[in-house]
């Protein structure tokens, strides 16, 4: 990540923004409750850097209070920073262990694949086969 | 960075298709106003570091769609000129597949048995044959099982940002290797600048800078372009000369006109069952060339391929769900309806990708921008582009298909995406084939009429742009070329 990283104020901020995006759901927890600005944000800025600075000055301009109306107007009127800012808030959401097990993703993991059988398909090809009438003949 | 958890998260920047978003080192801006901005790598291997590795082969009739359709023009070559390197290509593209499409002529059988289509591809396929449609298991240049330089994919589904395993085709693993062992030199970081002639008007090589800035000039007796319709445009613009003012092989006013990129949309098929569908490989799991055809009925001329595709991990489908809702304002997707995309698409949706033929038009084009500069200080690419009317009634017709398709494969709903605004990396047309010098900049051997040592070998001497994606055309067109290049060495004009 450049500089020095955001300061415990922006932190806050993002926390507070951030609920305002991903609240607490039926069965799964608030953005400030996985830590979206704490580890998280730094492994995303780390994936991200260009993000860093329009972030932060995001973070710097929003209000003290009414943050969901600030975040209501970057999204009608401010997209460009509206995506910074949900970019950063779902990307790094969803770099969270426990939000990933509760959604049941393993991460793009290897599994191997097998060719070894016959494929299941095949009766269906041959319909595709006895329906076609052939292609464009052109010469 | 692939096989991290942050996967995902290349896609931001890094990894982003997007020259203006990714902005690396070999990248150029891309200026102009343009309805579909194209994408595209620069840097060693090109679109083929990050492509999704769809093999697909032209429609006969894509050669001939003047004839038949009396619009556009024909190329000056026909599928049986391409048959052997297309079967040719495949083989040293590792290409997993299955021969026998009725829809396509016959072919040599791939070198490798296709990747099993999997849940979202059998969910997709059951439903085509409900409807009586034509699909076909999809032809990928993914190994399903060692084959050359190839590992067995392991589908991770981290295609387009590369390939942790070395599954995926690509020039590092397929085709460097044995051409330095040849004894070629390849020469990184070097950013061409100009193609300059000699004073009868051969071209006497490339001028370049290096990662430095110090200029270079490496002599040839033939140069081929490979740089894109985009960049290979460029270059050729920018290689104007007393001798070639309007730009190099540019007497046709040809160059840079005639953009074609195959505009997209997806429908997004959302399914009750999970499908466990971020898994890979992210190439094609199953096509269909159902509405690829004219079709006298319809209120458009020529036609677009499908393709099923997996929607990736959380991320993505947070993506996908945000874009197809993007009119139904803030709370649809945000608040308490945010996490409705985890719920309900996560793991359960496929997309079909729908890429539409785009006719090649004069004013769809490719010029160098008049204040914009790379980092050499060399002119941007400026593109101008619009979605024609029979492009956007194409689109219009499949995705309705598409979404019957989705409810016949007992979909719980759809997630439809008008025309992506970003290109899907097929960039075609701006150097087009042809025998008549002045309708065409480069002959059927993709010799440019006006300069005899020099070639064009990629996507922008197609003639009219089909619906296929376009790499195993170019790839054949190049071998074609290159074979017949060296066949006719005895006859080939060299600067002095
Ligand atoms: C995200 C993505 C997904 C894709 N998926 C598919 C797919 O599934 N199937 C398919 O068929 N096709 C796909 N494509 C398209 C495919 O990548 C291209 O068809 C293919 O790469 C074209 O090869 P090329 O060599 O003609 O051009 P490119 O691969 O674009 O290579 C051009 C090269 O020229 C270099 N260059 C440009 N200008 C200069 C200069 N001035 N000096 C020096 N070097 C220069 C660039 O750095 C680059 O290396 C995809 C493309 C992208 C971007
Ligand atoms: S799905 Fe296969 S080809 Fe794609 S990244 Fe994984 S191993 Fe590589």
């Amino acid at each position: 990540m450049s500089g020095s990283g955001p300061t415990p104020a922006q932190r806050l901020t993002l926390d507070r923004l951030a609920d305002v995006l991903v609240p607490e759901g039926r069965n799964m927890p608030a953005a400030s409750t996985v830590g979206v600005s704490e580890g998280l944000l730094d492994r995303f800025l780390d994936a991200a850097p260009a993000l860093a600075e329009p972030l932060l000055s995001l973070l710097d301009e929003a209000p003290a209070e009414g943050l969901d109306a600030f975040v209501r107007h970057l999204a009608s009127q401010r997209p460009g920073d509206f995506g910074v800012l949900s970019t950063t808030v779902v990307g790094a959401y969803y770099l969270s262990a426990e939000v990933r097990r509760l959604i049941g993703y393993p991460g793009q993991q290897p599994n191997p694949l097998s060719v070894a059988s016959e494929p299941d398909y095949l009766d269906m090809l041959e319909r595709v086969h006895e329906r076609h009438p052939g292609y464009r003949e052109c010469s | 960075m692939s096989a991290q958890p942050e996967a995902e998260l290349a896609w931001v920047e890094r990894w982003n298709p997007d020259p203006n978003v990714r902005q690396g080192l070999a990248d150029y801006p891309l200026t102009g106003d343009a309805d579909v901005r194209p994408v595209m790598y620069n840097g060693v291997g090109g679109g083929l570091v990050q492509w999704a590795a769809m093999w697909q082969t032209l429609l006969a009739s894509d050669f001939r769609v003047r004839t038949l359709d009396g619009i556009a023009d024909d190329w000056p070559i026909g599928w049986d000129d391409l048959a052997d390197c297309y079967a040719q290509v495949a083989r040293d593209m590792s290409v997993s597949g299955l021969g026998g499409d009725p829809a396509l002529p016959e072919m040599d059988p791939y070198p490798n048995p296709p990747i099993p289509i999997g849940k979202i591809g059998q969910v997709a396929a059951e439903g085509m044959d409900r409807l009586g449609w034509h699909w076909w298991p999809g032809a990928n240049a993914i190994a399903s099982r060692r084959h050359g330089n190839l590992q067995a994919c392991q589908r991770r589904g981290t295609c387009m940002i590369g390939c942790p395993e070395n599954a995926k085709a690509t020039p590092s693993l397929t085709h460097w290797p044995s051409v330095q062992a040849a004894g070629a030199r390849l020469v990184t970081g070097a950013r061409v600048t100009e193609i300059p002639v000699d004073e009868r008007g051969r071209v006497r090589g490339a001028a370049y800078l290096d990662r430095d800035g110090v200029e270079h000039f490496q002599p040839a007796q033939v140069v081929m372009l490979a740089a894109n319709a985009v960049g290979t445009a460029r270059l050729l613009l920018l290689s104007a000369s007393p001798r070639f003012p309007d730009g190099l092989a540019n007497s046709s006013g040809l160059v840079g006109r005639r953009l074609m990129q195959h505009p997209y949309r997806t429908v997004t098929v959302v399914c009750e069952d999970p499908l466990d569908s971020w898994q890979g490989p992210w190439g094609q799991v199953i096509y269909s060339l159902e509405f690829a055809e004219t079709h006298p009925d319809r209120d458009f001329v020529r036609g677009a391929k499908w393709m099923v595709m997996p929607h990736g991990g959380p991320m993505f489908a947070a993506a996908e769900y945000q874009e197809a809702h993007r009119h139904d304002g803030f709370e649809a997707v945000w608040g308490a309806n945010f996490h409705r995309a985890a719920d309900e698409v996560f793991g359960r949706a496929f997309t079909w990708g729908i890429q539409a033929e785009d006719l090649p038009e004069d004013d769809n084009r490719v010029t160098l921008d008049p204040t914009m500069c790379d980092s050499s200080g060399l002119p941007a690419a400026h593109v101008e582009y619009r979605v024609s009317e029979n492009t956007r009634r194409m689109l219009d017709f499949n995705v309705a298909r598409a979404v019957e398709a989705a409810e016949a494969s007992g979909a719980v709903s759809t997630l439809v995406r008008d025309v992506w605004p970003t290109g899907i990396g097929h960039v075609l047309g701006t150097t087009r084939m042809g025998n008549d010098p002045q309708t065409s900049v480069v002959d059927r051997w993709c010799r440019a009429h006006d300069v005899p040592n020099l070639y064009v070998i990629d996507g922008g001497v197609f003639v009219t742009g089909g619906s296929a994606n376009p790499t195993a055309t170019i790839m054949a067109n190049a071998l074609r070329v290159t074979d017949h290049l060296i066949e006719a060495r005895a006859s080939q004009e060299i600067p002095a």
